[in-house]
């Protein structure tokens, strides 16, 4: 704004334009002064009790307001200016009372001098900035209950674990098929996993085939050198359309380097066709993207499985690894915590275990924080409850069937539930029972023994779980009326930033 | 009528900052105008007794244990023996106490209402209410301010902070803007009008200003401490943009903090050293210098109460470029300011939009100064909080204060005049909430008995009163007085 030339020999006054953005005369309208439920007056403040009352009667807002602050009657705040009648005789009644002046509406500015007092609070404009509950998202009933068997199947399967514990000091159950049945699960779990990573690799390879297919057939292969970057989606293209020329058959091994985790099928099918001097010869332009073409096919070439079978054979191998580890280190996790006396591994192991029902992730694994395998603190301290356990067991046979039981209830069989639950909704359902009917009778066969037990065990332990998963939510959501958020300009804003450096 | 007022705080100098020079500078108009003005706060090293500063300005710093950033360690009655002392000794009318952080004054609250003395609190920060910290500063606040006769809050925004965050009656809290010593922030070609200089022609008779060319070298000043809550994630995204997309531009920037790493390391990838000059941190005479060299200020900051630094960069006759947070929207009107969301894309628009109007030589900076100078001065924060002291004192009786409506059928007095009956207290205590309420009725109860024990085994009449300061006339007011006639 530019003050008028004509005032130049005097410091020109400040026009008082109102920067506060709810405060535009205009959009002030006495439609849109009805009582918000999300907005607060002023009263609010220090009635504080009174704040989750909400005001839904109109008298009622018009009595507070007029209690809090006499200056409703000077400032009717529902009225537009000179649209009450009373306005008149209000004024006159605030004149004899030995009032100020009072020229302007108030605004909500410092730099301007206003003739309302310091203490002057405006019934409009106070906490007009304030939210309540902005992002609030009220819940359902049933969503909460089925997000509520993660929960369930964690704490079933530490029960379990928990269980085949007793079972095994007490020497109901033999380690060796204790771990024997749990091995053989992991092994179908593992199965059932790798299929389903390779049928979602797949996929997405087509995907990628039937969208880059349509480009390709009009690049050459110098364009194709030369703009690497380019090629990304051509490259997938090669599978969908075997017509394409030479060019592009490199263009998909250029783009290796830009996908380095593609489909290893591609890998196969491109790299026996190559003839790299053919490809030296077509290409004049010696970018780098040839030079990256050369490794990559001399890393593939001697390879003789598929990089699936190859991942496929470092998880057996480490496998391996962690089973003969564990074999070599069970005399010592046997005797590691033996002078400590039972009622502290007890406790402790209590202990370590709740820290891991609480700590345990059970994020659903997408979004953008979440992280791809359970928090290490989650499994640290399941693994640490089941070492100090292991020290109450009689033979290294049983300590090493402990502990591998141990890793795979808590380190592998986490991964599974959480790719089931992604990928079948009927299967993560189903898995939840089983886990509930297998810990209750678990429970009731560790209390009393034999298999009468056991299904009174499941029976109720089912009822149970169902009770507590309803219970909870309907507990969950009955407290949402007591949460508060309250949201104002004197929060610390956040930042909106486009990362976009390179 | 003049009082004698007692400005209790953890901050004080030889720390510098906000709140250090506020009380300062408020201490010493106060004076000014007639009233005796002493600061309470604890000793800071090197800085230990009894101090006197210009115009007689009294420092108490008492020997207190520092936990935290110059916060004294809490310890809810310790402080009282000493503090009772010094407020006899000092013929205290009035304890002012300054920020919510610290633990001295909301102490020297308590313990002045237990012998019967009228407080004040300044507020100069806000509080979110989410996080733990945060919902534990609230409490203690709530106890602070529970029977705190006035609260004084530095912006609208802060004013509603402060409100929600203590129950406090919004009449209860009066708004009173820091200010700018308007002399230490001249623009570089500077002319001062004085009083008696009148106008002789419509021209002006100081040269204008020389214009800005569409090829001149345009300096963008950012003076804060690189933090994060100042928005130097916004300026370390926005410096490039800007850079690239306004040709004939150049940075600097002033302060230091942690993440003065990340904003090195942005200029050494966009290799941007040569536009963009880093001062390290400067020192608060310094700013002025700083400032002058550049046409535009530009402030990212996330939150902010008032933002005095926007403020002083208008007097030195700057285009300011500030996000619209917090108090900021309240304190600069709109043909000094463009504001912007805290998004870096509307940052890099708003401060092209900027630079454009520098160059287009529409804005008029250099009046900027003038203006400021009506707009902020200590004098009339003075003369405000001195309406504070009356009303809360008595000189101004409470319907006039805090309004008289007869009309309403509306009981004026309410509880807005806080009686010192201890019963009183304790029923304003008592509402703070289920557990606290008790905890901190008990707590009053104690230093109540601490202040019964106290008059027992040290009785005033055994405290010696201290000589005041010799007066001057207040040379300011007859002066002001003089001009308005002669005017």
């Amino acid at each position: 704004m530019t003050p008028p030339p004509s005032s130049l020999s005097q410091i020109p006054p400040p026009i008082p334009v109102d920067t506060h953005p709810n405060r535009s005369p205009n959009s002030r309208t006495p439609d849109e002064r009805v009582p918000d439920p999300d907005r607060l007056a002023p009263e609010d403040a220090y009635f504080a009790p009174s704040l989750s009352r909400g005001r839904s009667a109109l008298t009622n807002y018009d009595d507070t307001l007029r209690s809090l602050n006499g200056d409703a009657s000077l400032h009717p705040p529902r009225g537009v200016l000179g649209a009450d009648p009373n306005r008149k005789d209000v004024r006159k009644l605030g004149a004899g009372a030995g009032r100020r002046r009072r020229k302007g509406a108030w605004k909500k500015l410092l730099w301007v001098k206003q003739s309302y007092p310091d203490n002057y609070t405006d019934t409009e404009t106070f906490l007009d900035h304030l939210q309540r509950n902005p992002r609030v998202r009220p819940y359902d009933f049933w969503p909460l209950v089925s997000d509520s068997t993660v929960i369930v199947q964690h704490v079933c399967s530490v029960v379990i674990f928990v269980c085949c514990f007793v079972d095994i000091v007490q020497d109901r159950v033999s380690p060796v098929s204790v771990v024997c049945w749990g091995s053989v699960g992991t092994a179908v779990g593992w199965i059932l996993w790798d299929n389903w990573i390779w049928k979602e690799q797949t996929e997405l390879s087509n995907a990628n085939g039937n969208i880059g297919g349509d480009d390709g057939s009009s690049s050459s292969s110098v364009t194709s050198g030369v703009n690497p970057p380019a090629n990304d989606t051509q490259g997938n293209g090669i599978k969908g359309s075997p017509i394409h020329g030479l060019g592009l058959t490199m263009a998909a091994n250029s783009s290796k380097e830009h996908l380095p985790h593609q489909s290893p099928d591609h890998n196969n099918s491109v790299s026996g066709v190559i003839d790299p001097t053919a490809r030296a010869g077509l290409n004049p332009a010696p970018s780098s993207a040839v030079a990256g073409d050369m490794d990559v096919q001399d890393i593939d070439r001697p390879s003789l499985f598929s990089s699936r079978n190859r991942q496929r054979l470092s998880t057996v191998k480490s496998a391996f690894l962690i089973y003969f580890s564990l074999l070599g280190l069970s005399p010592i996790l046997k005797s590691l915590t033996k002078s400590t006396a039972s009622d502290s591994i007890w406790a402790m192991s209590c202990w370590l275990i709740i820290m891991n029902i609480f700590s345990f992730d059970y994020g659903s694994g997408e979004g953008a924080g979440a992280t791809k395998f359970p928090a290490s603190l989650s499994t640290n301290a399941a693994v640490m409850a089941s070492t100090v356990l292991a020290s109450r067991l009689p033979s290294t046979t049983h300590v090493f069937s402990l502990m591998l039981f141990s890793m795979e209830v808590f380190g592998l069989f986490p991964i599974f539930r959480r790719q089931l639950r992604q990928k079948s909704w009927t299967g993560h359902v189903c898995l939840t029972l089983a886990l509930v009917v297998i810990a209750g009778g678990a429970v009731g066969m560790t209390m009393s023994g034999g298999w009468a037990s056991a299904i009174i065990g499941s029976f109720l332990g089912g009822i149970l779980t169902a009770l507590a998963m309803g219970g909870c939510s309907w507990w969950l959501i009955s407290l949402q009326k007591y949460k508060n958020v309250v949201i104002g300009p004197w929060d610390p804003a956040r930042p909106i930033i486009r990362r976009h450096w390179n | 009528m003049p009082y004698n007022i007692a400005m209790v705080s953890d901050f004080f100098f030889p720390q510098s900052g906000g709140i250090e020079s506020h009380i300062y500078q408020l201490s010493s108009k106060l004076i000014d105008r007639g009233h005796k003005v002493i600061i309470i706060t604890h000793a800071y090293k090197g800085r230990t007794g009894v101090r006197y500063l210009t115009n007689g300005l009294k420092i108490y710093h008492v020997p207190f244990f520092v936990i935290y950033r110059e916060t004294t360690f809490p310890t809810v009655f310790s402080f009282f023996p000493i503090f009772r002392n010094i407020v006899i000794r000092e013929q205290i009318d009035i304890v002012h106490g300054h920020a919510s952080l610290s633990s001295f004054c909301g102490e020297a609250i308590l313990h002045a209402r237990t012998m019967g003395l009228r407080t004040v609190f300044t507020d100069h920060s806000l509080f979110g209410f989410a996080d733990a910290a945060s919902i534990l500063t609230n409490k203690l606040l709530k106890f602070t301010l529970s029977d705190v006769d006035h609260a004084i809050c530095v912006s609208h925004t802060c004013k509603e902070n402060t409100v929600l965050r203590a129950s406090l009656d919004p009449l209860m809290v009066s708004v009173i803007p820091n200010a700018v010593v308007a002399e230490n922030f001249c623009p570089l070609s500077y002319y001062p009008r004085t009083h008696d200089q009148i106008p002789i022609s419509p021209a002006d008779p100081r040269p204008s200003p020389t214009p800005i060319g569409p090829n001149d070298t345009i300096t963008i000043v950012v003076i804060s401490r690189l933090f994060y809550n100042k928005g130097t994630d916004l300026l370390i995204a926005a410096i490039p943009r800007i850079l690239a997309s306004n040709p004939n531009t150049r940075f600097i920037i002033a302060g230091s903090g942690p993440k003065a790493i990340d904003l090195e390391q942005m200029l050494e990838r966009n290799v941007l050293q040569d536009k963009v000059e880093m001062l390290g941190s400067v020192r608060h005479e310094e700013v002025r210098d700083v400032m002058v060299r550049g046409h535009i200020y530009l402030h990212p900051s996330l939150t902010e109460a008032f933002g005095t630094v926007i403020v002083e960069a208008a007097s030195c006759g700057l285009y300011v470029v500030c996000t619209r947070v917090g108090g900021i929207p309240e304190v600069l009107p709109q043909h000094m300011t463009t504001f912007a969301k805290p998004e870096e894309d509307d940052l890099v628009v708003a401060t092209s939009k900027a630079i454009a109007a520098l160059r287009s030589n529409k804005v008029r900076t250099d009046r900027f100064h003038d203006q400021v100078k009506m707009m902020y001065s200590w004098r009339d924060v003075a003369e405000r909080t001195e309406r504070v002291y009356q009303g809360i004192i008595g000189d101004i009786s409470p319907s006039e204060f805090y309004g008289s409506y007869p009309d309403q059928g509306w009981d004026v007095s309410g509880d807005r005049v806080r009686s010192f009956a201890l019963i009183d207290r304790l029923k304003r205590y008592y509402g703070c909430g289920v557990w606290a309420g008790k905890l901190f009725c008990l707590c009053v109860v104690i230093d109540f008995l601490i202040f019964v024990f106290l008059e027992m085994w040290f009785p005033r009449a055994n405290i010696d009163i201290a000589r005041s300061w010799p007066k001057k006339q207040p040379l300011d007011k007859l002066r002001t007085h003089s001009i308005r006639n002669s005017k």
